[in-house]
């Protein structure tokens, strides 16, 4: 499952106790000078620079259309940097040949605020798909399934179709659809947008017990009491560019 | 490697079943198409063989001179029958070319002309069919440069007119089966494409875990693949349960012109399942293309 021997013990490594967890000075994400202009013209990042280290827990704030979903399509290289580096775990996507792309995408796990999940697969099928397309021998699929659908609490939900769970529980899926490749990275747009304040809350506990597991976290989202309340590094982006970059920062400027 | 190809035959296979309704469609419309084509490729077949019929009617006739001796028309007969232009060669005896006259005189109600005549008028002839009318300058050539022929029968405007006929036939009859090639693709693509269309969001999800390309493609290939050769497979059998009364029908039909079609039936067969399976294939491919570009 693993595809490369890194020093670093990865989560599933620090899950199951195989390695204890070390802190590393390692930057997960490096945006050095990123500008991304859409072919319509529209410029949606301006002249960004950003370092996530390892282990970081980051919200990425600001009003709609100042530029975080591009962010997060130029992590996943959805999208290329018009101008600028993006590593991510210290490959520069702008280099990246076509082929290595897969790779990268593999250390990142994605979970967006639609859920997109497959409609007619169960929650096993759904988390085990990202294993099989990625030529996972299929002995080992169904452990790995089983772990992380232990670790988001749907063990029980394990044959239940997508339509047949609440949107808290379809959110743990594409958690632990994401987890499954025992990322470095989630990425998360707007994860809670579709769900009421308590079950939000469950899912930013569940996000903070995986980031304790060493799995570094980018959260775009609009919710301010989360947060405010949760004290942790806040980066704000207006009209493509950083205006603020804080750590133990509440979600509008502190006066 | 093996288990890449039993992961993509497999998703193949799920993919087909789990989109049955999309996946019957497109197999439905598939046969459709195929049989429209199988029609026309028979009917231009057979246009084909009529219109050749029509051609072996041109015959070159050579007249040859009544001192040629039997062993210079036997080399004659040998030299121009070796030619590749021609198909084949027949010596008409003057004795036989009035005894047909005869025959004919006889047939159209006159009295016999010829009992008044002491010496038998008419010549004996080399009747030369040709492969094809365009050959009839290089044949005629041939014939003329013998010593024992006396003269050709020059029936040079009656080729030209009917070549220029048949070739616009000829010509309309591919170009009508082009046209109906051409739809037939399009029409099978945009439905394949349509198929995969419905699945954009599993291509999406694919890209996003990281799925590599060809674990992307392959089951969409192997699945363009099997309703590719399903479709071909029932418009075979449809075809084999039409063949049998078709061509009975058309024996009756066409009676009159003993037509030498060939193996149509193997051809016909071969452009379906080639058709079915290369469509299938490359409508698939060209659709899941469009999704890998980035
Ligand atoms: N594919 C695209 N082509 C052209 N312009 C785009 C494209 N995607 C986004 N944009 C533009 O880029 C800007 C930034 O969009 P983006 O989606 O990154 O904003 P956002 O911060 O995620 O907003 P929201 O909070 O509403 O999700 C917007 O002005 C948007 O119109
Ligand atoms: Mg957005």
């Amino acid at each position: 499952m693993t595809q490369t021997a890194s020093a670093y013990p990865t989560f599933m490594e620090r899950l199951t106790g195989r390695r204890a967890p070390v802190r590393t000075s390692r930057d997960v994400v490096v945006l050095h000078g990123v500008t991304k202009r859409y072919p319509n013209g529209r410029v949606a990042l301006r002249d960004v620079d950003l370092v996530v280290p390892e282990g970081d827990f980051v919200f990425l704030v600001g009003p709609s259309g100042a530029g975080k979903s591009t962010l997060m399509r130029l992590l996943i290289r959805d999208e290329l940097a018009s101008k600028g580096h993006v590593v991510v775990d210290g490959n520069d996507l702008g280099r990246l040949r076509r082929r290595d792309v897969p790779r990268i995408r593999r250390k990142i796990g994605v979970v967006f605020q639609d859920f997109k999940l497959l409609p007619r697969k169960t929650v096993r099928e759904n988390v085990g798909f990202a294993l099989e397309v990625t030529g996972t021998k299929r002995a080992l699929v169904g452990p790995a399934v089983d772990r992380v659908l232990a670790l988001v609490g749907l063990t029980a939900q394990a044959d239940q179709l997508p339509t047949q769970l609440s949107g808290g529980e379809q959110q743990r899926t594409a958690i632990a659809r994401a987890l499954v490749h025992d990322p470095r990275l989630i990425i998360a747009d707007e994860p809670t947008g579709n769900l009421d304040p308590v079950i939000s809350w469950e899912l930013i506990q569940l996000l903070l017990r995986i980031n304790e597991l060493g799995v570094t976290i980018l959260m775009a989202t609009h919710d301010a009491e989360v947060v405010t309340s949760l004290r942790k590094r806040v980066v704000a982006l207006e009209d493509g560019r950083v205006i603020r970059d804080e750590t133990g920062a509440t979600y509008h400027q502190a006066d | 490697m093996f288990a890449f190809i039993g992961f993509s035959l497999r998703r193949a296979w799920q993919g087909f079943w789990r989109n049955a309704l999309m996946s019957l469609a497109a197999t439905l419309t598939m046969v459709l198409m195929l049989l429209l084509l199988a029609g026309f490729f028979v009917l231009q077949n057979v246009l084909v063989a009529s219109l050749s019929f029509v051609e072996q009617k041109v015959e070159v006739v050579a007249y040859v001179q009544n001192t040629a001796t039997a062993d210079q028309v036997d080399a004659l007969v040998k030299h121009i029958g070796a030619m590749p232009e021609v198909a084949s060669v027949t010596f008409v005896s003057r004795e036989e070319a009035l005894a047909k006259f005869r025959a004919m005189q006889t047939a159209q109600g006159r009295g016999d002309v010829t009992a008044t005549l002491d010496t038998n008028p008419l010549y004996a002839s080399l009747n030369v069919k040709l492969r094809s009318p365009g050959d009839l300058d290089t044949v005629t050539n041939a014939l003329d440069g013998s010593p024992i022929v006396r003269n050709v029968l020059n029936i040079q405007a009656l080729v030209e007119r009917v070549t220029t006929v048949t070739t616009v036939i000829r010509n309309a009859g591919a170009v009508i089966l082009g046209i109906v090639g051409l739809i037939v693709l399009f029409i099978v693509v945009n439905t394949i494409r349509l198929a995969v269309l419905a699945r954009a969001e599993e291509i999406e999800i694919m890209r996003l875990v990281g799925a590599s390309d060809a674990f992307i493609r392959w089951p969409f290939i192997f699945e363009g693949g099997l309703v590719g050769l399903l479709g071909a497979l029932i418009a075979i059998g449809i075809l084999a349960a039409a063949a049998q009364p078709a061509s009975a029908a058309m024996a009756g039909f066409f009676n009159v012109l003993p037509l030498e079609l060939g193996p149509v039936g193997r051809d016909t067969a071969a452009l379906v399942l080639g058709t079915g399976l290369g469509l299938g294939v490359a409508g698939s491919w060209l659709s899941v293309r469009t999704y890998l570009i980035r």
